[in-house]
């Protein structure tokens, strides 16, 4: 099992499903929100060292709950998802302080190797 | 109507154009995005502990080994879809004339394949920044490209160079085809009208978006009978 909790936040609520059971089979522990008001609600009851974050969601967008959640839970790791052939997100998300960025379609081994980063940085994994 | 009007129009339609197919692409991506992962949630399944006693199971992991890849390229044709609709989304930006042949010459790869004709890029070594009009920069590359490949020979090559010549940016779509140099510069002399809206007004109507860009295009002939074309823009449209 390892040592760290990621929170998945998507509006596609199949792909979150989908992953969020790779990422168990890998014994990886994730919960799941289908839209930014949703995963800062989630943040608030329990305690997670990564987020994955969708770019482009309706409502509260991605980058904008990654200032909330940088504002609030400074020591959470954000790695964002962009659907974007451009990676101008990605790169603007960095600036919010985003750990790092992946492009849909992801690699799921790409993506594990980016969590564990990201949750060795918080002292966790 | 007036000029000015007319090209406001003109620039509002195209970036609705760009800013629908962006859209669209980016919703590609998410099905592609589910996709992806179930036919990932299904391969970690059948590789638990036991399944590969299933019968088939060799060939369905080969299968969605298949459908993996598709999907790859499926978001790499996605990836091309929305960087052109990007192309769109001002009318005058900095571009870097290096990544736009570049851009350009992916676009018109299908067009050069179905022809049996080979693209060739050959880039000045530093980036080429200039302030211009990117849909309208990358459309006329794309159009002497396309030109040069409807008139090769199959497997021949048509060359794409850049570089910079003084003050000016140039781009040279270098073909082997049998349009001489000559007959090159009269089809560009053509006086492209609507009723003329045919093949040979093509390379006119090319020859005054490249005008409008503030550049210029020319035919030459190489030495070896190559035939090339020379566009030439300024660091920024005026």
């Amino acid at each position: 099992m390892a040592e760290y909790r990621v929170l998945l936040v998507d509006d596609e609520e199949e792909f979150v499903s989908a992953l969020s059971e790779r990422l168990m089979l890998r014994g990886i522990e994730v919960d799941s929100a289908l839209n930014g008001e949703e995963a800062l609600a989630r943040l608030v009851e329990k305690e997670f060292e990564v987020v994955i974050l969708d770019v482009m969601m309706p409502g509260l967008g991605g980058l904008e709950v990654l200032r909330q959640i940088k504002s609030t839970h400074p020591d959470t790791q954000v790695i964002l998802l962009t659907g974007h052939g451009s990676t101008r997100e990605g790169i603007e998300g960095m600036r919010l302080g985003a750990f790092d960025y992946l492009i849909k379609p992801v690699d799921i081994e790409e993506m594990l190797e980016k969590m564990k980063e990201a949750a060795k940085s918080v002292g966790a994994g | 109507m007036d000029k000015k009007v007319e090209e406001l129009y003109r620039v509002k339609e195209i970036g609705f154009m760009g800013k629908v197919s962006a859209s669209l692409s980016h919703e590609i991506k998410n099905t592609l995005a589910i996709i992806n992962e179930s036919v990932g949630l299904m391969g970690d399944l059948l590789r638990k502990e036991g399944s590969d006693d299933l019968p088939q199971y060799s060939r369905l992991t080969s299968l969605m080994a298949s459908i993996e890849e598709q999907v790859q390229r499926s978001a790499d044709i996605v990836k091309r879809l929305n960087q052109f609709a990007h192309s769109m989304d001002k009318s005058l930006a900095e571009v870097d004339l290096n990544e736009t042949v570049n851009q350009t010459v992916i676009l018109a790869q299908r067009f050069a394949n179905l022809r049996r004709v080979t693209l060739e890029t050959q880039l000045e070594s530093a980036p080429l920044h200039l302030l211009s009009d990117p849909f309208r920069l990358l459309y006329v590359i794309f159009g002497l490209i396309e030109r040069a490949i409807n008139c090769s020979p199959k497997e021949a090559a048509v060359r794409v160079k850049t570089h910079r010549s003084g003050e000016m940016f140039q781009v040279t779509v270098t073909d082997q085809g049998t349009v001489t140099a000559d007959e090159m510069r009269a089809l560009l002399s053509v006086s492209p009208s609507a009723e003329g809206e045919h093949r040979d007004s093509d390379l006119a109507i090319l020859a005054q978006t490249v005008e409008f860009l503030g550049g210029t295009i020319g035919a030459e002939q190489e030495d070896g009978g190559l035939n090339k074309v020379v566009l030439s823009f300024p660091e920024r449209v005026t």
